[in-house]
């Protein structure tokens, strides 16, 4: 099908619902079956990663997709760009690409509101540094689920602190996503190893070697030490790490027992175990879109995450907070004017 | 499984990989070793869902050494691959593969394989696990599961697991499936079998139990009180291709009537499962199975078909007659329609019409529910003209998806209601990243889980309904109908004199 796109300059929030209603007389049947609205906010310079990302994840899971972008918050008249797009470069989907100069950005749910999909769950996703404290976010706050990636900004194990500091079951990081593949190849070691010996097995206890300055190794060596309840520490490798951070993981088992996981800057880990030769996994960097679509495959709390967030950062009692956020008035305007 | 602690049944992000073992594929070198197996290993790996130690040997006649093999393994699996190929992958997928050559009753080489199995348990580290595919012709069964008895390799032990993956014909009747099933079940242990009915794999398949059982809006018409009939139907718009050896002494019916429609129609009306366990839904398959009924009179509700020379898809294709291998005065058939009704309290009454054939005007799989007439309608006659019964349609292939079909208001000033549908569509860009039914299966048989897989006794209990129709039919010439068109007139009288007819899919 051919793709319908429509570029509104200097727009209102009513326009844009009317050309995606337009637009979707005019589309046909590509657009039956959403499940969920995804939200994009993004900065000017990621926009184009942020929109190739999510629209391979909307290729596994039908979305409508929504990408705010606020720029020059301190611009004197506010002003909405929107283009509309359906089954073009933003994937099989509507999306809308919305464009908030001004204070409008301080008000974008204004525009997004209208144009979620009915009754579908709505994910946000921050391509880009996200608010200390997301319910400063209006976006947050209208999100069931929220996705930011602590290892975008400068220091990612103090992004990390904020997170677990404001988290809300619900809250999701792509740093998390990352350490997916490792985690599946550590399991499906110790699993290898209670098949051998046919009976439960223990850890006492292990280190993660690569670059403990990295969020995805800092979640990495919380999820190990909230599953085996001791210490599990990041330390420097001997080599640099790889993009996630993460170089070598040793287990240390009962009966005096150890394995390893080593990538070897093949896409793939060489694993180490007792009594068995060894062997590589696959263990490739996935593409952004890849981790996105993978968090959208299931959108409840993450409890797994919200343990491994809270051992890796210490701040206790995350996963009792209320699942619901208020949305709090933040002006970064407000203390120049004061 | 065994305890592991970083397994965490809320963690539903890390797969479900399958312990180290060994694919053994007997008859690698067959046209579905090569296009869907050795692709389905591939895309798995892949996806790192394969063990850490992984090895997967061939056996065949050719004379291949390791290298030879892993070569024509690499090719075939590029070029079905459905994930992007990475070398890198492929590489260390090829460091587990192995090859042995030998004839099925050649003891040497039977012996060469056991022995190679065994220095694979400690050079690749499987443990000994191993899932033995055969992907020969059931007329070579007996003599590989003699051979697997004889060195051994069939056994399960509290240390390690033996499985056989059977693909269909699972026999050719009651009596000879029996015979089969008793052999393989001689040499496996029946919970070691795994019998691929590659349609089971299917997402939409799966889908069809989450409609019905996850949600509340669809079982309480689920049955004859608002059914009015069902339509399963199953048409291939290709011939009999290469396999017209295969096709002569099988037929419609026996290819796919027996095994994958009766499939469809024991998930369409089977009684919600206690659990969804591999237990509990086979079970309530088996009472679908055991409670389909043929109507006495056959000559009435039992119609099979072949085609003639016809166009199709702006081609000029031959009759079946005509195909290569086939006999001029062959009557297999390929096309059959079936009326069989399921004699429970949910479905007394209602009719279940199955209709499979090749050389129809499109691909596709579909089970239609076709709901009663509303009893009442307030409208005057002429409102209501173009309104036909309701309908819930799951296609399976292509286009996986549901329908609901129902009526609504023409828009302008007078009152007219016309049938429109509604559709959800996994949708050409969504299957995309659905796996092929293959990898689904072969994932199972590793991991050991049979929610998928036929148990023998529904086997010989599809054979139960369809040897009455081989009997019937044996002797007779089946109804010719043209190529490119949906089946003989005779298929379609037989509903018309019942006062339905078929839906067009």
């Amino acid at each position: 099908m051919a793709a319908a796109v429509t570029t509104l300059w200097d727009t209102n929030g009513t326009a844009v619902v009317k050309e995606l209603a337009a637009q979707r007389r005019t589309g046909g049947a590509v657009l039956s079956g959403v499940a969920l609205t995804l939200v994009v906010v993004a900065d000017e310079s990621r926009v184009e990663e942020a929109e190739e990302a999510a629209a391979h994840a909307a290729e596994m899971h039908p979305c409508r997709l929504l990408v705010v972008v606020r720029r020059q918050l301190d611009s004197p008249a506010p002003r909405l760009d929107a283009e509309v797009t359906i089954g073009g470069r933003l994937g099989p989907g509507e999306a809308v690409v919305m464009r908030m100069y001004g204070r409008l950005g301080l008000h974008a749910e204004s525009v997004v509101l209208p144009l979620l999909a009915a009754d579908a769950p709505v994910v946000a996703w921050w391509h880009a540094p996200p608010p200390e404290r997301l319910a400063t976010d209006a976006l947050a706050v209208i999100a069931d689920r929220r996705i930011t990636d602590s290892s975008m900004g400068p220091d990612p194990v103090a992004a990390l602190r904020t997170r677990a500091a404001d988290y809300a079951p619900g809250d999701t990081d792509l740093a998390w996503t990352r350490s997916t593949p490792w985690r599946a190849a550590l399991t499906s070691t110790v699993d290898s190893v209670a098949g051998r010996r046919g009976e439960a097995v223990r850890l006492l206890g292990g280190v993660v070697e690569g670059d403990p300055r990295r969020a995805s190794a800092r979640l990495l060596a919380g999820w190990l030490s909230a599953r085996c309840d001791c210490a599990v520490d990041v330390v420097d490798s001997d080599r640099a790490a790889g993009p996630g951070g993460v170089d070598t993981v040793v287990l240390r088992l009962d009966r005096d027992e150890e394995v390893r996981v080593r990538a070897d800057r093949r896409a793939g880990a060489l694993i180490t175990q007792p009594h068995r030769p060894d062997a590589t996994v696959a263990l490739p960097d996935r593409p952004l879109g890849d981790l996105l679509g993978e968090e959208l495959r299931r959108l409840d709390p993450d409890e797994p995450y919200s343990e491994a967030l809270a051992a890796a950062t210490g701040v206790t009692g995350l996963a009792g907070r209320p699942a619901v956020r208020e949305h709090e008035w933040f002006d970064p305007f407000q203390r120049e004017d004061a | 499984m065994i305890r592991n602690p970083l397994r965490d049944p809320r963690d539903r992000r890390l797969p479900r990989v399958p312990e180290p073992c060994a694919l053994v594929v007997f008859g690698i070198t067959g046209d579905l070793a090569r296009k869907k197996l050795l692709p389905a290993v591939y895309d798995l790996a892949n996806r790192g869902l394969l063990p850490t130690n992984f090895a997967l040997l061939g056996f065949a006649r050719r004379e291949w050494d390791d290298a030879a093999f892993a070569e024509l393994a690499r090719d075939a699996a590029r070029k079905a691959a459905r994930t992007p190929w990475r070398e890198e992958v492929w590489e260390r997928l090829a460091g587990g593969v192995h090859f042995v050559h030998g004839s099925f009753d050649d003891d040497n080489a039977f012996d060469a394989l056991a022995e190679r199995l065994h220095e694979l348990e400690g050079s690749s580290g499987i443990g000994g696990n191993a899932a033995f595919y055969l992907s020969i012709p059931p007329g070579q069964f007996p003599v590989v599961l003699k051979q697997m008895q004889r060195t051994g390799m069939a056994d399960s032990t509290p240390e390690r697991w033996r499985r056989v993956v059977v693909e269909k014909p699972f026999g050719t009747d009651l009596p000879s499936s029996r015979e089969l099933n008793a052999l393989v079940d001689s040499v496996f242990t029946p919970e070691d079998v795994f019998r691929i009915d590659h349609y089971l794999g299917k997402e939409t398949v799966q889908n069809l139990l989450a409609l019905r059982f996850a949600n509340t809006l669809f079982e309480p018409v689920w049955n004859g009180h608002h059914v009015d009939s069902v339509q399963i139907t199953m048409a291939e718009d290709v011939g009999i291709g290469t396999r017209a050896a295969f096709y002569e002494r099988t037929g419609a019916a026996r290819d796919v009537l027996q095994n994958h429609l009766l499939q469809l129609l024991a998930l369409t009306a089977m009684e919600e499962p206690v659990n969804f366990s591999a237990e509990e839904i086979r079970t309530e398959k088996l009472k679908v199975l055991r409670a389909i009924s043929l109507p006495a009179d056959l000559s009435a509700s039992a119609v099979r078909g072949q085609y003639e020379q016809g166009w199709l898809a702006g081609q000029r294709v031959p009759g079946y007659r005509q195909e290569e291998g086939v006999a001029p005065d062959s009557r297999t058939e390929t096309f059959a329609a079936v009326r069989f009704g399921v004699e429970t309290r949910r479905w007394a009454g209602v009719p279940f019409y199955l209709r499979a054939g090749k050389r129809l005007p499109r691909r596709v799989t579909e089970i239609a529910l076709v709901f009663e007439r509303a009893p009442h309608l307030p409208f005057s006659d002429t409102d209501t003209e173009e309104l036909g019964n309701n309908q819930l349609v799951i296609r399976v292939q292509p286009d996986e998806g549901v329908t609901l079909k129902f009526g609504s208001k023409v828009p302008g000033s007078v009152m007219e209601v016309r049938d429109v549908s509604m559709d959800f569509l996994y949708g050409e860009q969504f299957t995309e990243s659905s796996p092929e039914a293959y990898e689904r299966l072969l994932l199972d048989v590793l991991l050991g889980d049979a929610t998928l897989f036929p148990r023998n006794s529904e086997v010989e209990a599809s054979w139960a309904v369809i040897d009455p129709l081989e009997a019937f039919w044996a002797g007779s010439t089946p109804h010719p109908y043209r190529a490119g068109e949906w089946g003989p007139r005779a298929a379609d009288e037989m509903l018309a004199a019942e006062g339905r007819r078929w839906r067009r899919p």
